[in-house]
């Protein structure tokens, strides 16, 4: 459903992603994995179009996508979550959930902001993480895992059919790992796609059905959980000459 | 919560009926003027909310576009004999049109580079007005026939009257839109935009556009006003229609009341001109008002930051909320 075709991307002298071929299958859990400033993210902020690649090219449903905004990208289908948790902190959790839009026509554009159907929708995700009771807060108020959730929870709103995860357990305690977790697996058997940039080993190898590994912004292995666990690259990559762990 | 919004209405209403029957009850040519130009302000101010407010981009350009509309309707009056009354709402179409080339350009930028893009705007636009001399007068300015209807000229008791009404339709307007923008899917995004513009851009907003729109609506009071301001006075000239400080007046006034709220800026405005005039009546044609002005600020930023209609809702909601742990427990 996603190929990313020779992709490069330079930031200076330093190449982040240096010709870099993958695919996401359609119905996947796919793990992006790597050592830190492999450019897994700068991966990701290629495909979700808020970095322009220097060369190569990216399609989704094989169509190009590699010269569209990320509103358009969005609108496409595609779905992401920030390593960082980013949400409209003077915004009730409620409409936080609202903002994301699929389709904006110009009718839609000066339509009610919160609608009836929506607000139904937002509230039935937020049961679904259990923070129903804080839609009317403010979303600077929540605790850091409960912003993951909720930021999680409104990508699902504009029913993105590829959804990018950038950390999603980074920082989370292992409660929330594990309900992050199931939520995945439960929306992934109802036919959503993932791609997961994820540096908890435990969660990848449990979650992934398929996992690419990057090193110096080129793919150094690809394969089942099983395989990768056992390919020397990899391990050479994590724990060879140099100093980062990756767990 | 029902009765919270009905009395909000009740309120509503009584603004409405006083700013209606101000001009048959206050005679004072002085206080019907002063009325007149904080109904102007607010509407100015209420404008720029809708980009600077919502969606937090600072411009301090935005007297461009109130100059604008004046010179089109000084010119569609002067050459063409177009009642600015009427011409004023369909020219400032044009400048609207214009805003949104100009968004287009000037909203590649952001924070402090924008507010200085804004600024050279006017300053630009002044260059314009004064160089074009064989359209604009030049530093001379345009003057325009005293102000009338259908041949009739209207008397110096009544001629406030007219500003007044149509000050007060261009205010409601202007506040209608305003909440109407507040309660879409475009005011939404908006809100977006100024907390997390790139989350914005991620969730599916087209940024750019939204943007654009934002300071195209924005132009376009900004414009209206303009327009009847320069019949009001019958004159403009570059320095004074093209002024920064005019710019600056609107953004001070919206953040003393409240930025990004509906009514902030109108309340902005009712305290800040009202309260100018009487300084400048009192202490002369000093720079005293501006030094007041400067003080108020200051006051609002140390102890409001967020302007006085927030923090005023804030307390009432504490209130509220103490009240309601009161009666728990």
């Amino acid at each position: 459903m996603l190929e990313v075709n020779r992709l490069s991307k330079a930031f200076g002298g330093i190449k982040a992603v240096d010709g870099c071929s993958m695919g996401v299958e359609r119905g996947s859990i796919t793990g992006l994995i790597g050592p830190n400033g492999s450019g897994k993210t700068t991966l990701f902020n290629m495909i979700t179009g808020f970095y322009k690649p220097d060369s190569g090219s990216i399609a989704f449903n094989h169509r190009p996508i590699d010269s569209l905004l990320p509103s358009q990208i969005c609108h496409r289908g595609i779905g992401r979550t920030f390593q960082i948790t980013r949400l409209f902190w003077k915004m009730t959790v409620l409409e936080n959930m609202v903002v994301p839009v699929r389709h904006t026509g110009w009718r839609t554009l000066f339509s009610q902001g919160v609608k009836k159907h929506e607000e139904q929708r937002a509230m039935e995700l937020l049961d679904l993480i259990g923070l129903t009771k804080y839609h009317d807060e403010e979303a600077r108020k929540l605790s850091f895992g409960q912003q993951k959730l909720v930021e999680f929870a409104a990508i699902l709103m504009s029913d993105p059919e590829l959804i990018l995860l950038d950390e999603p357990a980074g920082g989370v305690n292992p409660v929330m790992i594990e309900k992050i977790m199931g939520l995945v697996d439960d929306l992934n058997q109802k036919g959503k796609t993932f791609l997961v940039v994820e540096h908890n080993m435990r969660l990848v190898m449990e979650l992934c059905q398929h996992i690419v590994v990057l090193d110096h912004g080129q793919k150094i292995a690809e394969g089942k959980p099983a395989a990768i666990q056992n390919d020397p690259l990899v391990l050479e990559a994590y724990l060879g000459s140099t100093d980062h762990a990756g767990s | 919560m029902k009765r919270f919004l009905f009395s909000n209405r009740v309120w509503l209403v009584i603004a409405l009926i006083i700013l209606l029957v101000y001009p048959l009850v206050q005679h004072s040519q002085y206080y019907q003027h002063v009325m007149i130009m904080t109904m102007m302000a607010a509407v100015l101010a209420s404008s720029w909310n809708i980009l600077g407010g919502y969606a937090g981009y600072t411009s301090l350009g935005h007297a461009a576009f109130f100059g604008l509309g004046g010179y089109l309707v000084a010119l569609a009056h002067n050459q063409l004999g177009w009642h600015p009354f009427i011409s004023t709402w369909f020219l400032a179409i044009i400048v609207a049109g214009v805003a949104l080339i100009l968004g287009w350009i000037s909203l590649r930028t952001q924070g402090s580079a924008f507010v200085v893009v804004t600024i050279a705007m006017v300053f630009i636009f002044r260059l314009v007005a004064l160089n074009l001399s064989s359209i604009t007068n030049g530093a001379r300015g345009l003057t325009q026939p005293r102000p009338g209807w259908g041949g009739v000229q209207w008397s110096p008791e009544f001629i406030k009257v007219p500003f007044h009404y149509i000050m007060l339709i261009l205010l409601c307007l202007t506040i209608f839109i305003s909440w109407r923008i507040r309660q879409s899917k475009f005011g939404l995004g908006l809100i977006a935009i100024r907390e997390d513009e790139g989350k914005a851009e991620a969730v599916g907003i087209n940024t750019m556009l939204y943007k654009v729109l934002a300071f195209g609506f924005s132009a376009y009071f900004m414009a209206v006003a303009g327009g009847i301001y320069s019949y009001f006075f019958t004159y403009i000239d570059p320095q004074f229609i093209f002024d920064v400080f005019t710019g600056v007046t609107m953004v001070l006034i919206a953040i003393l009341g409240g930025r990004g709220t509906l009514w902030g800026p109108v309340l902005g405005a009712f305290i800040m001109e009202p309260l100018g005039n009487w300084v400048i009546g009192t202490f002369g044609g000093t720079q005293i008002h501006l030094a007041v002005f400067g003080g108020i600020l200051l006051a609002v930023m140390l102890f409001m930051p967020q302007g006085i209609l927030p923090t005023l809702s804030d307390a009432t909601k504490q209130r509220k909320k103490a009240r309601l742990a009161k009666v728990q427990s």
